[in-house]
């Protein structure tokens, strides 16, 4: 085929004369096509991936030809867990560019924009390359390099001391986004006996997963979007969030196939623009419309009574709530929801959430009419968002509950059943230690840590920490109330050292002892397994150059050998430290960090997965036989396995004869086991007084309740106080239009841009460039009463203080709400080094009780080893609203409230853009107010948690129960 | 035959510019650029708001007006239908940039030359789907033969209604909409602006990129940003349905700067100082041989000044000579580059004859000279035409304006050169008359272009740009009155002062008017 045109004569001798020199390449030594004829495949075949050449795109059309070892691995921006492919230069050695994956069964070879953006991570030309450890007062910005060795030796001894000395709640070890590393440091930790694992879940998802958990013990939902007639989201799918991109393929899939999407979100999000009917319900108000929305089921017929029949605990409901009706009769449970849900009418339903009756009773029928179909999910949102924000969630389940579409095909499945987490060759004993700093008695029914109180239970003097490592989480930035994070980390008495394991810079690690750069994603190995579809995957996230480079045959120990600089890999640093806490073994941690194949000897990376693929993943040995593989050269060859598909109805599996053995069945239709009835059985995490339950004249495996089914009625609320909550319910919220004061506006602050992930992407000038600012959305209504205009500066003010921002007068909001876009307002102070693709140059003040943030100036050119440092094109990085956000921990779930209730007004003659004021006094109080709503535990028995909740890192028995002195 | 194309489903596209992030890792695009990007608009009243994702790129035309313009082959279709590019022959013209009506074309600024969306033709030739389209979440971007009546392409055409880009523009472009959207498809429904939903521009980008050829002092010109004044909303309320754009990439800037007007000027001097003295020469006047080289000199000088611009108007000056070296023949460029030479060597074959003392010289090369001095004033008009982005060049009056600026610059330029060549004097009459008419010429010619019918809305929106919009004091102040108005009363007044001031006030009113007319097309939005 013909690609350029014919020269001209003149062009032809002009050559011959070299005037002008040749620049048409010889077409001699084409390349192959991987398809015959003009058709196009996606990717190279995997046979051709350890040896495959392609054209460069750069300088094309010159026909250069670059030959690639192509590596798979898992993204890490967001959690999807997406696969990537990775292409290793053959002669330079480096990584070209990420492309997807296409045998990864959740990501299909498909990407969002920041998949492809990886390759800015690796490359970006801030990124910390050597161990650094600070010089002067911490957080004075001052470091110097030190070896890996003395910094291991230096945290070793430190962890050891707290081990020795029985301070065992005193190391910390908090995480924003976990892997597999979930597991394995929850092995870790028990290796090491500490109450160590704290988590960024309560600024995130709890109040969606404790709305999930009452139900049915599984705490998120696992839509099969792609196999769905109604489609409800309380999230933004479409554009992010829990499973950003594996869920939006399969969402669009069920939308071309005819299902209807809808999307509740005050907000106009790219999700809501693409929704057959968007409900911009007023923040708070969800629970409100689900529950009307589940009365027009009920009474038009709609609900599944099958189901509802067998798999709620429909008698305990009427055994407690209405004794004056037969028990035993499922027609009397029927009439007793008609009446106590008969409040909530659509009209009442229109009051709350200003949505039009009508368009309730519409959406409803669609979803009653789409049954068993119905695939909703509500993860952070609305249910992350307000005071009893968890009733979103859990009143959304309830219209999965009536229309039989909990676990059916099309449906919503409980996240376990489409997620696979592998065991070890030997566990270590569960910890003997409670951090009161992680689970108080406060909050019995917290449903993760209650990380955002650090900063207040630190200054309360309720404990130290010995050593806190901060890990793919930047809470001075991302969560509430980061002055207070700045008085705590600054704190050398609150704790010992503060251990950043991060690969770039962050406000966060500009308050550490020692900086300790850990990989990137494709830098270290992993394992992922994520809920994306009615299905179950593994796939292994691997170091891909040290992959490369063991397939040429090099013979690599250690992954730090061939990442840039001295950067390390998670799994190693965490072995090593093992050891040099334990280097004799004495403590009894190290024999758990030795190798499953070479007793006594250091356990190396290769050996672990080794072995987890080899006995811990079913069907994994087989498939890789087939290939003629080991199992570990499988998963390194294709990095995703599918355990499982098409899991449906997994409640209805009827027990075995062995899961049955000297079973019997209660009265309740529990199948209860001697071991059940006396100590418990761990089932997902959670403590179960049975092996399963009795249905439809079978022991089926039901679901980790304490029923075994869906309950309608959680006797778990009951008995630590929350009777009145024990039902789905509606809770005002606290930005209730009752709660407001006059003028005030809700502000939603947590939604998120399709090309950014928190404070992650930061590095990712692809990323950067395309969304670098987060003006605060206004409804024209709102706007126009305080005078304002698009561009505008506006202060936004809150409980404890105010940011400067400009404004954007939108029709995509509703009126009472205005937003603000979460990841923007990155910062760094003039003696901080950091990323400066969406990055302000802020000086910070402390004043009498508060702090002033003001920029100096935004993202700017400025020269580096990447020429697009100089091309940088906007100069505003947005403002630091989380700075002004005050803790609002809901006093059930844990969950802090993210939205917040304030006044809008127009800048005042000394404010500047970005500028952001905060009294951290007023932090204090508003802390305490929400405190004082609680209802601590622990129970009469000393019991500091309900035993059937999920823990993680869950520690002994013993531990659960409070000394009493 | 093959024939690539894309179509673009938006019932799927979820605006997650997924497609843009591939394309940079793919061709390592530098930043503030894009091969493709995806275009944000709103429009409606909450709660019946909506927000449309627009894909955008190169439509790989069949009638390629990119392919047209460029004068050095660096553009072609390839015989697979794909419009590539092979930037070692590229100069950094900007001549395909004015051509697309899609806005697909940028500068890269490591570089200089010129880029867009290949379509991964280093791809498809080892048979690998472009980089977009394999990253798609939603397979929103269908690429494939449509030639092929079983590829998905084929078959999702033969079944979908689609809609293309400027239809209107006969460029035939292979890249499809599936529920296009009118708001979003026209740029004038929702004009660009400086600051989006998420994003700001405060500098250049692309050429105008610091460090690149326009040295990074153009800021995108012509846009408001958030912050200063103004109000990108208020706007929305006048376009159809309220539509405003709420997410764009950044904006290129102009990409003919101020060297373009400035020799199209020096240009008009040239041809006109040199034609008017031989074109009286050849119709047998008898003219001074002191004022034919006086017409000859400035020629020579103002063409050597033309040039200059030429050249330091390009994005790779170093690559001048490949216009001439490597010549596509359509493209006005090339043509031009040749009619200046021919002219310019002709005028210097002139002088050295007539240094030689070969008194026949004027005789035989009075009428090459005219005829090329005309072309090489009128052809800049058909270079104009070939910008098929910008409607306002596409006036049928655009040569008779190159030719009446030609008449005005000459005039003047050898008005005032009869202050100090005695050779002029008896010509005064001559020139303050042909000063005269070409003011009077050029000021109809103007009419013509503005106040006729246009035949498209971005015509008459530059037009109206011009007389009554940003560029109205300009126009009326210096176009009109001081540099015709006033011109046309001192040449009526007569004498040597008033005429010369005439001749010095109308040079002026020409180069800002060669200002306008350059810059003022190029501000509105193509894509």
């Amino acid at each position: 085929m013909r690609k350029e045109p014919h020269r001209s004569i003149v062009e032809r001798v002009a050559t011959m004369l070299r005037l002008i020199p040749d620049v048409d390449q010889p077409e001699s030594g084409d390349l192959g096509r991987v398809v015959p004829g003009t058709a196009l495949t996606g990717y190279p075949p995997p046979e051709r991936w350890d040896d495959w050449t392609e054209y460069e795109a750069e300088g094309w059309t010159r026909k250069e030809k670059r030959s690639y070892q192509i590596v798979p691995t898992i993204c890490f921006n967001c959690e999807a867990a997406c696969g990537l492919l990775a292409y290793v230069d053959k002669e330079g050695g480096g990584i070209r560019k990420f492309e997807g994956h296409p045998l990864h069964p959740g990501s299909r070879g498909r990407n969002c924009a920041k998949g492809p953006a990886t390759i800015n991570q690796i490359r970006d030309p801030e990124r910390i390359l050597y161990p650094m450890r600070r010089k002067g007062p911490r957080g004075g910005g001052e470091w110097e390099r030190v070896s890996w060795d003395e910094a291991l030796a230096d945290i070793a001894a430190r962890i050891r001391g707290a081990i020795v000395e029985g301070r065992n709640t005193e190391v910390m070890y908090h995480v924003g986004r976990p892997g597999f590393e979930h597991q394995h440091m929850e092995r870790i930790f028990r290796a090491w006996g500490v109450d160590a694992h704290n988590s960024h879940t309560n600024v995130c998802s709890s109040s969606g997963r404790f709305g999930y958990q009452l139900w049915g013990g599984f705490d998120r939902p696992s839509p099969d979007y792609a196999n769905a007639r109604a489609i409800v989201l309380v999230s933004s799918h479409l554009e992010s969030g829990h499973y950003f991109n594996p869920h939006a393929q399969r969402i669009i899939e069920g939308k071309m196939k005819g299902a209807r999407l809808i999307v509740v979100d005050p907000r106009l999000s790219n999700t809501a623009s693409l929704a057959d009917y968007w409900l911009p319900a007023r923040p708070g108000s969800e629970g409100a419309l689900f529950l009307a929305m589940a009365r027009v089921i009920l009474d038009e017929g709609l609900y599944d009574a099958d189901f509802l029949r067998d798999w709620t605990n429909w008698q305990r409901y009427l055994e407690e709530l209405h004794p004056e009706k037969d028990p035993r009769s499922f027609m009397a449970f029927i009439q007793a929801l008609g009446e106590d849900y008969a409040k909530y009418t659509l009209e009442y339903a229109e009051a709350e959430t200003g949505v039009p009756a009508e368009k309730i009773m519409e959406v409803a029928r669609v979803i009653g009419e789409a049954a068993p179909a119905v695939a909703a999910h509500n993860w952070r949102a609305a249910a992350a968002a307000n005071l009893g924000g968890w009733q979103v969630s859990r009143t959304l389940m309830f219209l999965n509950v009536l229309t039989g579409s909990w676990g059916r095909k099309g449906g919503t499945s409980p996240n376990g059943w489409n997620k696979y987490l592998p065991h070890f060759w030997e566990e270590p004993e569960p910890q003997e230690a409670w951090s009161e700093l992680t689970y108080p008695d406060e909050y019995p029914l917290a449903q993760y840590e209650m990380s955002f109180l650090l900063p207040h239970f630190l200054m309360e003097g309720r404990g130290r920490l010995e050593v806190y490592f901060s890990r793919v989480l930047n809470p001075v930035w991302t969560y509430p109330d980061g002055f207070s994070w700045v008085e705590t980390l600054t704190r050398e008495d609150y704790i010992g050292c503060h251990v950043a394991l991060t690969p770039t810079w962050s406000e966060t690690a500009y308050f550490a002892d020692y900086v300790l750069p850990l990989g990137h994603g494709p830098e270290r190995h992993d394992l992922m397994s994520q809920e994306t579809h009615a299905g179950k995957w593994l796939s292994f996230r691997q170091p891909v150059l040290r992959e490369a480079a063991r397939r040429r045959g090099e013979k690599i120990t250690h992954t730090y050998e061939v990442n840039p600089g001295e950067v390390w890999e998670d799994d190693e640093f965490w072995i090593e430290l093992s050891w040099k806490i334990d280097p004799d073994g004495a403590l009894g941690i190290r024999r758990h960090f030795e190798s499953p194949y070479r007793p006594g000897e250091r356990l190396t990376v290769d050996e672990y997965y080794r072995w987890i693929f080899e006995n811990a993943v079913p069907g994994l040995p087989e498939q890789a036989a087939k290939e003629d593989l080991t199992p570990l050269d499988y998963m390194r060859k294709y990095a995703a396995f599918e355990v499982q598909s098409e899991v449906y109805e997994r409640n209805a599996r009827e027990l075995s004869g062995k899961e049955l053995e000297g079973a019997r069945v209660e009265p309740d239709g529990t199948v209860t086991t001697q071991e059940s009835r006396e100590r418990g059985v761990i089932r997902a995490n959670r403590q179960l007084p049975h092996v399963g339950v009795h249905v439809n004249g079978k022991a089926r495996e039901g679901f980790p309740t304490l029923s075994g089914k869906l309950e309608v009625w959680s006797p778990t609320m009951a008995e630590w106080g929350w009777e009145e909550y024990a039902t789905p319910g509606y809770i005002k919220s606290h930005v209730h239009p009752d709660n407001l004061e006059e003028g005030q506006l809700v502000l939603n602050a947590t939604f998120r841009l399709p090309t950014l992930i928190h404070t992650r992407s930061g590095n990712s000038k692809w990323l950067n460039e395309i969304s670098n600012k987060n003006p605060v959305w206004i409804h024209p209504k709102d706007a126009d009463e305080r005078g304002i205009h698009t561009g505008d500066l506006i202060r936004v003010v809150t409980e404890i203080g105010y940011s400067v921002n400009h404004a954007w007068v939108t029709e995509g909001i509703s009126p009472g709400v205005i937003a603000c876009s979460h990841h923007l307002g990155r910062w760094r102070r003039r003696q901080d080094r950091a990323d400066r693709w969406s990055n302000s140059l802020v000086d910070i003040q402390r004043e009498e009780h508060g702090w002033r943030l003001r920029q100096i100036e935004g993202p700017a050119p400025y020269e580096s080893s990447d020429p697009d440092t100089s091309r940088i094109f906007w100069s505003d990085g947005g403002v630091h609203q989380n700075l002004t956000f005050p803790v609002h921990p809901d006093p059930v779930s844990g969950m802090h409230c993210w939205h917040q209730a304030v006044y809008v007004e127009r800048a005042r003659p000394e404010d500047r853009y970005g500028d952001v004021y905060v009294d951290t006094n007023k932090s204090k109080d508003v802390y305490r107010r929400w405190l004082s709503v609680t209802r601590p535990g622990p129970l009469e028995n000393g019991l500091r948690r309900p035993e059937v909740f999920d823990r993680p890192y869950r520690p002994t028995r013993d531990s659960y129960f409070a000394k009493r002195g | 035959m093959t024939s690539y194309g894309f179509i673009i489903d938006n019932r799927k596209c979820i605006g997650c510019h997924a497609c843009t992030v591939a394309c940079k890792a793919e061709h390592d695009v530098p930043v503030g650029v894009n091969r493709t990007w995806v275009k944000y608009i709103e429009k409606g009243t909450f709660p019946d708001t909506e927000r449309v994702f627009h894909v955008m790129r190169c439509n790989h035309c069949e009638d390629a007006p990119c392919v047209e313009a460029c004068p050095v082959t660096a553009l072609y279709v390839r015989d697979d239908g794909i419009v590539d590019f092979n930037w070692e022959r590229c100069i950094g013209c900007n001549a395909c940039v004015q051509a697309c009506p899609y806005d697909a074309l940028y500068t890269d600024p490591a570089t200089n030359t010129t880029a867009k969306c290949n379509y991964c033709s280093h791809r498809v030739d080892v048979g690998l789907e472009p980089s977009c389209v394999n990253v798609c979440p939603e397979h929103a971007i269908i690429s494939g033969d449509m030639d092929d009546p079983t590829t998905e392409i084929s078959r999702l055409l033969a079944r979908e209604k689609v809609t293309v880009r400027k239809q209107e523009k006969g460029t035939r472009p292979k890249l499809f909409y599936i529920d296009g959207d009118e708001a979003a498809l026209t740029p004038d429904d929702a004009p660009p602006s400086s600051d989006y939903m998420w994003s700001y521009q405060a500098r250049g980008v692309g050429r105008h990129a610091p460090g690149a050829h326009g040295r990074g002092n153009d800021v995108a010109r012509g846009l408001v940003p958030l912050g200063r004044k103004g109000d990108a909303g208020v706007d929305s309320q006048r376009q159809p349905e309220g539509a405003r754009r709420t997410y764009d990439e950044p904006s290129k800037g102009i990409a003919w700067g101020k060297e373009v007007p400035g020799y199209v000027w020096t240009k008009a001097i040239a041809s006109g100082a040199a034609a008017i003295p031989f074109l009286l020469a050849g119709l047998g006047v008898v003219v001074a041989e002191s004022a034919l080289w006086v017409g000859a000199i400035l020629g020579l000088v103002f063409m050597a000044a033309t040039g200059g611009l030429l050249v330091l108007d390009l994005g790779r000056p170093d690559r001048f000579h490949y216009v001439l070296l490597r010549p596509q023949w359509r493209s006005w460029l090339v043509r031009g580059a040749y009619v200046i030479t021919g002219f310019g060597g002709v005028l210097a074959l002139w002088m050295l004859l007539e240094i030689l003392g070969f008194t026949a010289a004027t005789t035989v090369l009075a009428w090459p000279l005219v005829t090329l001095g005309l072309a090489t004033a009128v052809y800049t008009a058909f270079l104009f035409a070939q910008a098929k982005g910008r409607d306002f060049w596409q006036s049928p009056a655009l040569p008779l304006h190159m030719l009446v600026h030609a008449v005005v610059g000459g005039a003047a330029a050898l008005y005032l050169a009869s202050l100090f060549v005695g050779g002029l004097e008896p010509l005064r009459e001559v020139l303050r008359w042909t000063l005269g008419a070409g003011v009077l010429g050029a000021l109809v010619v103007m009419w013509a272009e503005l106040g006729t019918r246009h035949p498209t809305r971005d015509a008459e929106r530059v037009a109206r740009m011009i007389y009554a919009g940003r560029y109205r004091g300009l126009f009326w102040g210096v176009c009109v009155g001081l540099g015709s108005l006033i011109p046309l009363a001192l040449v009526a007044l007569g004498g040597p002062l008033a005429v010369s001031v005439a001749a010095v006030l109308a040079l002026v009113g020409m180069l800002v008017t060669e200002h306008v007319w350059v810059e003022a097309p190029q501000l509105i939005p193509l894509a």
